[in-house]
């Protein structure tokens, strides 16, 4: 760490003297420039950090800012279903298609950046389940996950018990990892019935991480840093928990073992009970958000940090650049390491909730696992401070 | 904030298209994929065992051999040791036996001079009586008569003449 900083360091005090020297008549045209151009090249860097997390109609095409790869827009307006394509919409153009006009909502309505139809000259949102960028990404990740797999099956069905080498031995490795590491040692027994579901988690969760990472076509999207994504992944695991079992996880919620006036006549420990089922999945759901969230954040960030320091003076802004670069390629390094820690993390914290619903004797193993998993959860938010302190 | 509030659309095509991929993989890719690790585990843990059984047989087979040798060169330096003993055990036998004869040889030979002495003894005292009685006859004069009286007590004569020497 120090030896990098020192790096960073050498590598900024150079940048300030090359640049200074360089730019410093350079600069000084500038300020005659024309005040409305300038108006016009201000860098706002909130719009584009939450336009680059955000979602959008149309996918942008790198050096180009004006077109976007258009998208399906599918809206059932006042008078049924429309689909049409996202390009007639660009640049705050309106649309009619058969008698609904609509628009993308500017920036000082209600429902900004979204598709809305406009209703005698009022905007309405209509019932909207286009393919967005999110969606056309996430149809991209399914692809690839299901493909790997059925490969990596159809490879074993081919070449009975001979390893894989290569891209599908790192699948197998990456398979037998979260299988014998995580789901067979928590789960014994009933882990044939639930790896199939923790093991599709896990690979489409490391998926979507690693596509947001690359910044062109095929990635780019901020999928596990879309509160929406990572709501529907945790719903699944409270689902799969909690339909599936058994009896004794219930009585521990109902009737748990603690002296009696614990839980009657004021159900105390019942309410906390009841409370920690839904505690443990929105965990989940914010845990995998913010991570992946404040991972993009800090990357474009340190990048607009470039065009912050530029509007001040075009010396800092070709220093900053350096340092940005350097810090960037830092971040996006260890964003990979955290794309991979997260999909496991998940996974694992999914396979702890899983079995404690399958838990057979209040044992002691029991006390061990929960003892665990309440170490985890208070690990959690940790994690992420870390992530923000390591950055400072 | 827009982050925070999750977008209809995108949790309507996140549960069909997750349910989707679900769905395939559980019919079609998993059950394959975690039979065959799992075969995989099993069939190397048993090839480890094997490979550990096979060492062990290999190990105890040399171990009995080596028993087998060390037996072998005790049972021969045992041999060569009996042979050794013996040998000097018929030596020493012969050698007896030869000592044992050669006093035989020597008891016979003592007892035979010891017999011709005494006969050469007798035939000495008989001539020796001869002449004494001759000797006799001559002083007196006469031809005494050799007859056994007189023949008996030369005899004793010269066996007081011996004892008293």
């Amino acid at each position: 760490m120090t030896g990098l900083f020192r790096l960073l360091t050498t590598l900024l005090t150079a940048a300030m003297v090359f640049v200074t020297a360089n730019a410093a008549p350079a600069a000084a045209p500038d300020a005659t420039a024309d005040p409305v151009e300038e108006e016009a090249t201000k860098v706002d860097p909130k719009e584009i950090i939450f336009e680059h997390l955000g979602d959008g109609y149309g996918w942008e095409v790198p050096f180009d800012h004006h077109h976007r790869i258009p998208l399906p827009v599918i809206v059932w307006g006042h008078d049924g279903l429309h689909c049409f394509s996202s390009a007639h919409l660009d640049h705050g153009a309106t649309y009619t298609d058969g008698n609904s006009t609509f628009v993308i909502a500017g920036v000082d309505s209600p429902h900004k950046g979204k598709v809305v139809e406009i209703v005698d000259g009022r905007e309405e949102r209509p019932f909207d389940i286009s393919i967005t960028k999110n969606v056309a990404a996430l149809f991209i990740c399914i692809l690839i996950v299901g493909g790997v797999m059925l490969w990596l099956a159809s490879y074993y069905r081919r070449r009975h018990l001979r390893a894989p080498r290569k891209g599908l031995g790192a699948v197998e490795a990456c398979v037998t990892f979260v299988y014998d590491g995580v789901i067979r040692p928590t789960l014994g027994p009933e882990s044939k019935r639930f790896a199939p579901y923790l093991l599709t988690v896990f690979f489409f969760i490391l998926v979507m991480n690693l596509m947001g990472l690359i910044v062109i076509f095929p990635g780019g999207a901020n999928l596990t840093g879309n509160i929406a994504v990572t709501l529907v992944l945790s719903v699944c695991t409270f689902l799969v928990t909690n339909l599936f079992a058994n009896k004794h996880y219930w009585k521990e919620i109902f009737w748990p073992d603690v002296p009696i006036w614990l839980k009657f006549p004021i159900p105390i420990m019942q309410v906390i009970e009841v409370f920690g089922i839904f505690t443990k999945p929105a965990a989940l759901t914010v845990r995998l958000f913010a991570n992946m969230m404040g991972g993009h954040m800090i990357v474009i960030t340190l990048t607009l940090l470039i065009f912050i320091f530029t509007a001040v003076s075009p010396a800092a802004g070709g220093a900053s650049t350096v340092v940005s670069l350097a810090f960037s390629i830092f971040m996006l390094l260890i964003d990979v390491l955290v794309s991979f820690i997260q999909a496991y993390v998940f996974t694992m914290l999914s396979t702890l909730f899983i079995a404690l619903a399958q838990e057979k004797e209040h044992g002691k193993e029991a006390h061990q696992v929960q003892a665990d998993l309440k170490e985890e959860l208070a690990a959690g938010p940790l994690t992420a401070e870390t992530k923000v302190i390591d950055n400072k | 904030m827009e982050l925070f509030t999750p977008d209809f659309g995108l949790i309507f095509w996140m549960f069909i298209a997750f349910g989707i991929l679900f769905l395939v993989l559980w019919k079609f890719a998993w059950p394959m994929i975690l039979k065959t690790v799992d075969a995989r585990a099993d069939l190397i843990d048993k090839g480890v065992e094997y490979a550990q059984d096979a060492k062990e047989q290999l190990d105890n087979a040399r171990r009995q051999a080596e028993e087998y040798l060390n037996e072998a060169r005790r049972q021969q330096a045992d041999m060569l040791r009996d042979a050794d003993k013996m040998k000097t055990q018929i030596i020493e036998q012969a050698r007896s036996a030869a000592k044992e004869e050669a006093a035989k040889v020597m008891d016979n030979a003592k007892l035979q001079i010891r017999q011709q002495q005494k006969e050469a003894e007798q035939q000495f005292r008989d001539r020796v009586s001869e002449f004494a009685v001759a000797i006799a006859g001559k002083i007196v004069g006469q031809q005494i008569k050799e007859d056994d009286a007189q023949n008996r007590l030369v005899d004793q004569l010269i066996d007081r003449m011996e004892k008293t020497n």
